[in-house]
């Protein structure tokens, strides 16, 4: 089954111009990030990207099941996960509240964990997809360790390098990814960001000045843009270890 | 430690290069390193290191033969080990590492095979355990300088390949600050080379005992200990300065937590306590030896086991136990019977005794 998931390159290239364009973004700024400039070509590829608002997520793990029932990930492991935090809060009477971020891959448009892969089997397809060839991979994990966003792991079912695909196979049939499709309080947009007309387009142009990324000082050009990021939350977070973590099994 | 957050849900991602990457780090450090303690005897025959140096180099071809199983352990997919020949990809340092590894191990076996082929014809000619076997291996039994200089610089360039990749390797991972630092390919280089004393120093303790080489052998570990502390200071002082953003950041990952702590003052005072032993009690051989040993495999536990507890993104750290299967426990027991089987299986041939002596020719008297 998990064969049947990993994602084949993508057949056809896109355009010079789509490429040069593609180039170009998204460009990281400290605080915020730009919005990417639609690019008008009737002959375009799709690049697919993703937005998360932080203000509409619930933190009900929806996204986290429905991704480990549509990919088949092994119990103890996770493809996309929401992190939640207690935060004390100084200007309230209420003594704590909740703070949700949804993880997953970024799919970085300078993504760290390809140029260490020693089999190439770690790639960017046309469509800004980043994936693993699972016939090539030699489940070095090298990946794993170059990953700046602790997206990837080594699946014990596979014995190859892991991770959210933005549904890769759903996307190539037309559909949405399994998180997006369940997400309760509607707080994850996927799109093209190279559609002006897209939704996911508008909404980044919209939010242009509210737009972060997760560790924008480290030039991965994350592909997975936030709404409501919180500036304590967009690196390794300074607090006390999380008290829930899942089972460890015993692995042959 | 922020205490106004407190994380409660994340994922807690497991290590990923297990404790077989240790194993390898750690045996392929210390034979480059044996076989650099080998050249002073064997290829230029300096005075008083004929036999540290053909112990030196018995010790590099046991773990430069072990090393590479351990790596392959390592792999989720050890099976498909031929795709680092199929796929090469330059901007990888393990890719290129696949290619230095042979060069290496290729240039040391022909070395040891030529240093020691007058050995084998005379273990062969004294009809002692597998003498059928050292007979051939002997293939004459020859002692061909030209042809031993040859293959011991094909072995230096392999070893300097294999220290620089695998150094480097870890060292430009940005994603884990504690490695991403330009003195980790020092420090792998300098426990590596200490270890490698502290197994020849092993090995001379439980062959002739030979004092003067002990002794020698004890003023090269003192030298590599204070390069060790100088290495270590530096690294302690740009990141406490702030000069080097990127030791300063490997600091602050790792500094506030009270195992790391530990581990900096163990790794610290096994050092000391090594140059003390090594400068004032010289005969402490056996002693100073397994501390040697012991730093150069704590110091790759606690970068690698250690490094990977630092979550990337969440808050704290990991917590890791050694599973007893293949991926723990396993690895290491396995790694270490192997080197035995390794050792035991050559010096049948090549007794020790017989290498510590020195020249062959005193050897065989
Ligand atoms: S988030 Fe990690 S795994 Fe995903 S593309 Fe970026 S570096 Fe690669
Ligand atoms: S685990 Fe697989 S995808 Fe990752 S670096 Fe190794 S070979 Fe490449």
């Amino acid at each position: 089954m998990k064969e049947a998931l990993e994602t084949p390159p993508c057949a056809a290239p896109a355009s010079a111009s789509r490429r040069n364009f593609l180039r170009g973004v998204p460009v990281v700024t400290a605080a915020a990030v730009a919005v990417p400039t639609p690019a008008i070509a009737s002959t375009a590829k799709h690049q697919w990207a993703m937005l998360i608002d932080v203000r509409k997520c619930i933190g009900c793990q929806a996204c986290t099941v429905s991704c480990i029932q549509e990919n088949a990930v092994p119990e103890g492991s996770f493809r996309t996960v929401v992190s939640t935090y207690s935060v004390k809060l100084t200007d309230s009477a209420q003594p704590a509240g909740t703070y949700v971020l949804p993880r997953l891959c970024n799919h970085c448009d300078n993504p760290p964990c390809i140029p260490v892969c020693p089999v190439s089997a770690t790639y960017k397809r046309e469509d800004g997809i980043v994936a693993v060839d699972g016939d090539r991979c030699v489940g070095c994990a090298y990946c794993v360790q170059a990953c700046p966003y602790d997206a990837r792991f080594i699946n014990h079912d596979t014995g190859k390098a892991d991770k959210c695909t933005f549904c890769a196979h759903r996307v190539d049939a037309g559909l949405l990814p399994a998180c997006v499709e369940t997400c309760v309080g509607g707080a994850r947009i996927f799109g093209d960001i190279s559609d002006p007309e897209g939704e996911l387009a508008r909404r980044l142009k919209e939010t242009q000045p509210q737009l972060k990324v997760l560790k924008p000082e480290l030039d991965t050009a994350p592909r997975v843009f936030y709404i409501g990021l919180d500036e304590r939350f967009t690196g390794k977070v300074e607090g006390q270890g999380t008290l829930w973590k899942p089972r460890s099994l015993p692995h042959a | 430690m922020n205490p106004n957050i407190v994380e409660t849900i994340n994922v807690a991602r497991e290590v990923a290069w297990l404790p077989w990457a240790v194993q390898y780090f750690f045996l392929i450090g210390l034979s480059y390193g044996a076989y650099l303690l080998s050249l002073p005897g064997v290829v230029f025959r300096r005075p008083g290191w004929a036999g540290i140096s053909r112990l030196a180099l018995l010790g590099a071809l046991v773990c430069g033969l072990a090393a590479p199983v351990a790596l392959l352990a390592d792999l989720h997919q050890p099976g498909r080990f031929w795709h680092f020949y199929a796929y090469f990809t330059p901007t990888s340092w393990m890719s290129w590492g696949a290619f230095f590894i042979p060069v290496y191990l290729g240039g040391l076996l022909t070395y040891a095979w030529l240093a020691f082929r007058p050995d084998l014809a005379r273990h062969a000619q004294s009809g002692g355990k597998l003498s059928g076997l050292a007979n051939v291996l002997a293939y004459g039994g020859h002692d061909s300088r030209g042809a031993l200089k040859a293959a011991a610089l094909l072995a230096f360039v392999g070893a300097a390949l294999v220290a620089l990749y695998t150094g480097a390797e870890v060292a430009v991972v940005q994603a884990r600050p504690l490695w991403n630092t330009p003195l980790l390919p020092l420090q792998f280089f300098v426990t590596a080379f200490a270890g490698a004393v502290g197994l020849a120093l092993l090995f001379n303790r439980f062959s002739v005992r030979d004092q003067a080489a002990n002794r020698r052998m004890a003023g090269v570990l003192a030298a590599t200990q204070v390069v060790a502390l100088a290495v270590g200071a530096l690294w302690l002082a740009l990141g406490l300065s702030g000069v080097s953003p990127v030791h300063a950041q490997a600091l602050a990952e790792v500094g506030p937590s009270a195992n790391w702590q530990f581990s900096a003052a163990w790794a610290v005072t096994a050092t000391v306590l090594t140059l003390l032993l090594a400068w004032k009690w010289p005969g402490s051989g056996l002693l100073i030896g397994l501390l040697a040993l012991h730093s150069a495999w704590m110091m790759r536990w606690s970068i690698f086991i250690g490094g990977q507890e630092v979550p990337k993104t969440g808050a704290g750290y990991y917590t890791y136990s050694l599973p007893l299967g293949p991926e723990g426990l396993m690895g290491i027991v396995g790694t270490a019977g192997l080197w035995v089987f390794l050792f035991v299986l050559i010096t049948t041939l090549l007794p020790l005794d017989r290498l510590a002596a020195g020249d062959t020719d005193k050897a065989a008297a």
